[in-house]
């Protein structure tokens, strides 16, 4: 968009919210029969992100199955909740102030 | 890809939630209820949850139109109903007591509703979190441009 910095932190925060949509789904199926946990891979998804790739879920493996099929871990999905919004967090600041800076740029120093 | 429609999964699971604990709380209600009208006891009722894609909102629509990922809501496909023989209780001066004295009482066990309403109320509140960190990002996302 306007530099390699600003494309890789867009890549980065789509990759993030993409796991945060998955996360969401594996919280409002916590109680649904049969489910399976969905995650992805963040290296290789940013990475293949990076390269101009999709980004592919996978069900999540080594997660204690329940009775009734379903394997949420409740935990894991509030960690991995709190973990993408603070990624996010970061991001987004580190976007903005390049932001800034260019916009500085353009004003001429100016404020 | 917008984070939208994560929104609207947070809320399929929200409303779900919701509908499995007014079933739980109705079962609490009528644990001593004799008569229906569909006569005999009451008899218990649970929610069944099915995966579903969220398809109705608006953000979603859009995703799917520009190509990207449904995501998996969650939603109440049906009520099971239990069918097994109620309990009897020796009760001869009940009005809707047999020719032996006995009483058809509702097989509600009243712990096991309560657990259920407590494992109900613990995942709307996951709900909730969820969508309050989804909401954030958006909000971040739209700080961007201020």
């Amino acid at each position: 968009m306007i530099d390699a910095l600003t494309d890789s932190l867009e890549q980065y925060m789509n990759v993030v919210s993409l796991r945060q949509k998955l996360v969401t789904s594996n919280i409002a199926n916590a109680d649904t029969p049969g489910y399976r946990a969905q995650d992805l891979d963040f290296q290789a998804s940013f990475q293949s992100a990076l390269d101009g790739g999709t980004p592919q879920p996978a069900e999540v493996t080594g997660l204690a199955t329940r009775n009734d099929g379903n394997n949420v871990d409740l935990d894991r999905e509030a960690r991995l909740l709190a973990e993408n919004a603070m990624r996010f967090s970061a991001a987004s600041t580190l976007m903005k102030s390049q932001l800034n800076t260019i916009k500085e740029a353009i004003q001429g120093g100016k404020s | 890809m917008s984070l939208f429609s994560a929104l609207s999964v947070s809320a399929s699971g929200m409303a779900a939630q919701r509908a499995r604990a007014a079933l739980l709380v109705e079962n609490i209600a009528n644990s001593e209820t004799t008569r229906t009208p569909d006569g005999g006891p009451y008899r218990r009722k649970d929610a069944i949850f099915t995966s579903d894609d969220v398809g109705s909102a608006f953000g979603s629509e859009l995703d799917a139109q520009l190509g990207g990922d449904r995501l998996t809501g969650v939603k109440v496909s049906g009520i099971s109903v239990d069918n097994s023989a109620p309990e009897k209780r020796y009760l001869p001066g009940h009005p809707d007591a047999d020719a032996d004295g006995y009483v058809t009482i509702p097989k509600v066990n009243a712990a096991e509703d309560m657990v259920d309403l407590m494992s109900a109320n613990r995942s709307y509140q996951a709900n909730v979190s969820a969508m309050s960190a989804v909401k954030d990002m958006i909000q971040k996302s739209i700080d961007l441009l201020r």
